[in-house]
């Protein structure tokens, strides 16, 4: 078949007829200047448009029937609450010792008539895992090495088996308390989860077994749901002979315990319930100004932006809202809110809905300025939490076994002092919960039907992956067609290169390719600093700066003078093609992420020129040229670029050296890929960028 | 012609790397189970499987985990045993690199063979110098560098599958054919046959490099060449170089049956050897039927659906079972179809012929893996000097590199993260099977387009 080809290639140079796709191609990269700068401006203003695009939210899966049942929780519920938070209190302020609740929690589990066990614990050392995210098999032994120190949690379980399921499914529903110094709200969000849990130990329609981890978070909210997960999913083999380190565990285990003197037999033994179908984080928030509504606020992002079944949150809202008359909430940025030039462009999509219906009735393009301006924020949240790819809660731990999983975060209307207020509020947020579950119970299937992939802009709206993806794909569409022209354009200009043929390109690649081995030793170096005897912060960065130059340095010795004979414009070239695969890359493991970085990387790659080129424009259009180049690369520099994002997202974000170091410990202690991007993509990115910024156009320099 | 400088340098750091990566990251890595690393032919974990199946007295077929040859389970067996205080399949690895290094030798002299065929050919076209005025590179330290440096085969060295003595074996028969070596020759094609079945068809450009000798442009030149010098030849120290060239373009033209003779007979007493030995080693477990049924007919009727890199467990999931047989032997015979107008029109460069062969049996075979991508990019790089012009080279780089990416980070999000599908996965295949197929259509147009400018030149 190839040979056939060839035949037609032959006459191909006679006949300038060509195939249409090479044709289009052809067009695209005559006029690449013109179609990048309209497909960037297009990807702006279609991602701003994003709030006014977005659907309402459905729930998808019709097994689920929210609020089809009436609620059994009762005011009897709502007392049992009430003493057991009271309980709580007033056993914490005697004794103040952490034990004691997971005893006193553990007995009133066993009073219902569930089954009950501690799970101790020891806090996980920060490791430094640059790959998690990629590899699946989370290593039990590694958590074993520390067993030797004193210091450890306490989980107390309790498990209702359903009387109508085999045993194969669960529903989890996790507490976190600090079990060193309870606060009052933590009190009541046990309180709240003991009444609903004793509840359902009464019901007859359960079908999927019930979980309530009370997490002592005293080293961490997800240190504590975490390794409570780790136990589930990786069972130790007792019989092993490599894990005489857990037997040891064990025995120490039952020491420990043997301090809380314990009633029952064999409550320090693991036990489970299938696989689980969701998880409900329960928190409580005391508010002191007053409200109209006792409201509930969802939190949702896990790790690397992955989100949960879109249907949880629906079922949720639905509930809460329509059965519970609770304020739903998700979280917002400030600063959005406050904007000035957003309410001006939330104004005029106003004007332009408005004139559009006076054109079009069928047009809907109706969205008030404040809607506009709320979305925005709600949405600018959304995306920043996702990007970070730290999880806002410790359902962030149910994720990364493909559990879906929420926070719920409870706040009464007024504060909770008050007797009727405590009343409603407890009333309302146990009737949400039952509901919740209820619905998850009838579940045939995992959560499923619904999208994984979305940005909220507001509890009952979203954007799904096919309507986000099209300003991302306009934004980056320019990259391959820019460097297709500069190869090109390459290919015709210096025909006079040294080496022939089609072949010019292995030199920038590899520049391309040492300065981003370079970035992979730069992103690797933290490990080694850990390993020196530094403290602050400002020292740390330092050294890991300095360190990173002297690589660089090291990589331009290697390079020689290769680094400046490959020609600028191949070099640009690769050095955008080498993005445009970051970035897609990076739109698949985290969108926000890439979303964030396409916006700051795509003008940089597309504008950088050598400042000693030699041009036949004006004298104005260079220095804007100039000025454009050092502004981007100022704005595109990590560390500048994660203090602006700070300043803006982040409402009480310090801005400075030790800001930057704590930021990115943050990143790769919570093994996010957006630290990953931010070396491997971004850096060498940015310094390729001065790199052809200072490039010396040396034919054209000893002209002038 | 002078090689590469530090070309022993750069091979030992590959070595001492492979070497480096097994001893630091022994656990970290899990490329053994990676789809696109290890397929159910060669995966190393089910010859363990296999391996220990026999020890219990079993047939190594037993249970549908082992699909390669019996001989591999007596040559690896032993050492798949796990040793304490050494990572697994340590022993294992310690083969494979030195299986990678054997294999590049074997590329460097084939290369240094071409390129001096070429430096022949060329200097009897009186077309050494225009040709290298734009330099050469020494193909063969090239190629082999490619072959020890190229990503994708570090990766099938570490990644505990058997893919690299697959490779060596089908770079043997190669070696051997340019070098005239017919029993090392049908020493190569049996046991490639035997370990992978689709080598079977680089019977034809191994007899073509037997019969015909190495690449050399078309022969029509050399019959043009000598036609013009005749028809010049009143000037004396003419005369002389008509005759010298005269029977280099006559022992071009001559099909050497003697050689061809030789390598039937050698490849026909390897195969008899072959089988003997696997009867054998599967005395009393299955015996030779039950070989070809779970090796050649494992991969003939595509059993396992477990996703892979190739496009054929997509389509094989979706079919209809009545349609099943017919269209496995559409796209059995997709690659048989190709054989024939490849060879007419390929016949004067036999190696680059099975180049492409290669080539197209690693698109279209039912279990692919990168190890296949490594053998045949190390092959491309021996005809560096010939493909100097191939358009869209920074296109199909880009594009290896950014498939080769992606296609893991789509696995994962389909199988642990849980919100991809198998289509996300599938498009990384389909992307990946364009890029291959781009790759053989740009470089046999090329290689073409560089016989049509010899032949300007000669004509000029």
């Amino acid at each position: 078949m190839p040979a056939d080809e060839q035949g037609e290639t032959t006459q191909q140079e006679k006949r300038p007829r060509s195939r249409l796709i090479v044709r289009l191609a052809a067009f695209l990269v005559a006029h690449s200047i013109l179609v990048s700068v309209l497909c960037c401006i297009a990807g702006l203003i279609s991602f701003l448009l994003l709030p006014v695009l977005a659907k309402n939210t459905y729930v998808s899966e019709n097994a689920l029937m929210p609020g089809s049942a009436n609620s059994m929780f009762s005011s009897q519920d709502v007392q049992k609450a009430n003493r057991f938070a009271d309980d709580i209190i007033n056993g914490g302020d005697a004794k103040a010792s952490g034990i004691e609740i997971a005893r006193f929690i553990h007995q009133h589990m066993v009073d219902v008539g569930a089954e009950s066990y501690y799970h101790k614990f020891h806090p996980r050392a920060n490791n430094f895992q640059p790959l998690h995210f990629f590899s699946s098999i989370t290593n039990n032994l590694e958590m074993q090495d520390n067993c030797s120190s004193t210091s450890f949690g306490l989980n107390s379980v309790g498990i209702i088996r359903a009387p109508r399921g085999d045993g194969k499914e669960a529903i989890v529903l996790v507490t976190p308390y600090n079990s060193q110094k309870i606060t009052k709200t933590e009190a009541f969000s046990l309180g709240m989860a003991f009444s609903v849990f004793s509840l359902l130990s009464q019901v007859t329609w359960l079908a999927k077994d019930i979980v309530w981890l009370a997490a002592d978070s005293q080293y961490g909210e997800y240190a504590a749901v975490d390794s409570w997960l780790k136990d589930y999913y990786n069972p130790a083999f007792l019989s092993d002979t490599g894990n005489i380190g857990a037997n040891a565990c064990y025995e120490e285990n039952n020491h420990h315990l043997d301090v809380i003197k314990v009633e029952g037999p064999k409550c320090n033994v693991y036990k489970r319930a299938g696989t689980m179908a969701a998880a409900l984080v329960i928190k409580v928030m005391d508010k002191h100004e007053m409200e109209e509504r006792d409201s509930v606020t969802i939190y949702a992002e896990a790790s690397n932006g992955q989100m949960p079944n879109l249907d949880l949150i629906n079922i949720v809202h639905y509930l809460a809202v329509h059965r519970q008359s609770l304020r739903v909430r998700i979280g917002s940025m400030s600063y959005f809110l406050k904007a000035a030039w957003l309410k001006f462009f939330g104004e005029m999509l106003q004007q332009i809905g408005i004139f559009s219906k006076h054109m079009n009735p069928k047009w809907k393009i109706d969205i008030t300025s404040a809607d506009y301006v709320d979305g925005t924020a709600t949405l600018a949240s959304s995306v920043y939490y996702q990007a970070l790819g730290v999880p806002t809660g410790s359902h962030g731990a149910f994720r990364d076994y493909q559990v879906d999983a929420i926070t719920l975060e409870f706040s009464p209307r007024s504060s909770l002092n008050n007797e009727n207020v405590r009343y409603s509020f407890l009333l309302r947020g146990g009737r949400l919960i039952e509901g919740v579950i209820r619905s998850v119970n009838n579940l045939l299937e995992k959560f499923h039907q619904s999208f994984f992939l979305y940005l909220l802009t507001a509890p009952h709206k979203f954007v799904s992956v096919g309507v986000y993806m099209i300003p991302f794909a306009l934004l980056i569409a320019p990259l391959p067609i820019v460097a297709a022209a500069l190869f090109s354009d390459n290919g015709n200009s210096d025909a006079k290169e040294i080496i022939s043929g089609s072949w010019k390109w292995l030199r920038a690649a590899k520049v391309v390719f040492m300065i981003h081995l370079w970035a992979i030793i730069v992103s690797l170096l933290p490990y080694l600093l850990f390993q020196l005897p530094l403290s602050t912060a400002i020292k740390l960065t330092s050294v890991w700066a300095a360190l990173a130059i002297c690589t660089l340095q090291m990589v331009y010795l290697i390079l020689g003078t290769c680094s400046y004979h490959c020609g600028w414009k191949l070099l640009k070239s690769v050095m955008i093609a080498a993005a445009s695969i970051g970035l897609s890359l990076m739109s698949i493991i985290n969108f926000s992420t890439a979303q964030i970085g396409a916006m700051l990387i795509v003008p940089m790659c597309l504008l950088v020129q050598p400042v000693r080129k030699e041009t036949q424009a004006g004298i104005v259009l260079k220095v804007l040229s100039v000025t454009c180049n050092l502004a981007l690369a100022l704005v595109g520099f990590p560390p500048v670029a994660l203090s602006i994002m700070k300043g803006m997202f982040e409402d009480s974000g310090s801005v400075g050296i030790s800001a930057f170091w704590e930021w990115t410990q943050i990143l790769w202690t919570w093994n996010s890929a957006t630290y990953l991007y931010l070396l491997w993509i971004h850096l060498p990115c940015w310094v390729l960028c001065l790199h052809i910024f200072l490039y010396p156009c040396t034919r054209r320099s000893s002209k002038a | 012609m002078a090689g590469i400088r530090g070309y022993w340098i750069l091979a030992a750091a590959a070595i001492a790397f492979r070497f480096l990566l097994f001893v630091c990251f022994p656990k970290d890595l899990h490329l053994g189970s990676r789809p696109e690393v290890a397929t159910p032919l060669t995966s190393l974990r089910r010859l363990a499987e296999g391996y220990w199946l026999k020890q219990a007295s079993m047939s190594p077929y037993s249970g549908s985990m082992y699909h390669g040859s019996p001989l591999l389970l007596s040559l690896l067996g032993p050492l798949t045993k796990r040793v304490e205080g050494r990572p697994p399949h340590f022993y294992c690895s310690l083969v494979f690199v030195i299986v990678d290094f054997v294999a590049a030798i074997l590329i460097r002299a084939t290369g240094k063979k071409l390129m001096f065929s070429r430096y022949k050919s060329l200097q009897v076209l009186d077309l050494l110098k225009p040709v290298d005025a734009s330099g050469v590179v020494d193909s063969g330290d090239f190629a082999s560098l490619v072959y020890l440096w190229n990503p994708l085969s570090i990766v099938t060295c570490m990644g505990s599958s058997t893919s690299p003595i697959d490779n060596l074996v089908v770079i043997m028969a190669i070696y051997g054919a340019c070098s005239r070596i017919s029993s090392l020759a049908a020493f190569g094609w049996v046991f490639a046959t035997h370990l992978s079945l689709y080598p079977a068809i680089l019977i034809v450009p191994i007899i073509l490099l037997l019969g015909y000798g190495l690449d050399a442009p078309p022969s029509k030149l050399f019959l043009l060449k000598n036609s013009s010098a005749v028809s010049f030849g009143a000037s004396s120290e003419n005369k002389v170089k008509s005759g010298a060239s005269r029977p280099t373009g006559n022992s071009i033209q001559n099909f050497s049956w003697t050689r061809v003779l030789h390598f039937m007979l050698w490849s026909f007493v390897w195969m008899c050897y072959v089988l003997f030995l696997c009867s054998i080693s599967l005395k009393e477990l299955g015996g030779l039927s039950e070989m070809f049924k779970k090796t050649y007919g494992f991969i003939l009727t595509v059993e396992d659906l477990s996703p892979n890199i190739g496009v054929l467990w997509y389509f094989f999931a979706e079919v209809f079972v009545f349609f099943r047989n017919f269209f496995l032997i559409v796209f059995h015979v997709n690659i048989l179809f190709m054989i024939l107008p490849l060879a007419i029109r390929l016949k004067h460069r036999p190696c680059f012929l099975a180049f492409v062969y290669i080539a197209i049996s690693s698109m279209l075979k039912s279990y692919p893996s990168v190890g296949d991508s490594a053998l045949y990019l190390g092959l491309l790089a021996l005809f560096s000097n010939e493909l100097a012009d191939m358009q869209f080279s920074f296109f199909l780089f880009c594009g290896y590199i950014g498939v080769s990416l992606l296609s893991p980070v789509m696995h994962n999000l389909w199988i642990w993260r849980g919100t991809g599908n198998a289509n996300f996965y599938f498009a990384t295949g389909l992307a990946y099977a364009c890029l291959q197929s781009v790759l053989v259509v740009e470089s046999v147009s090329s290689m073409l387009k560089h016989d049509r400018t010899l032949t300007k030149m000669v004509e000029a």
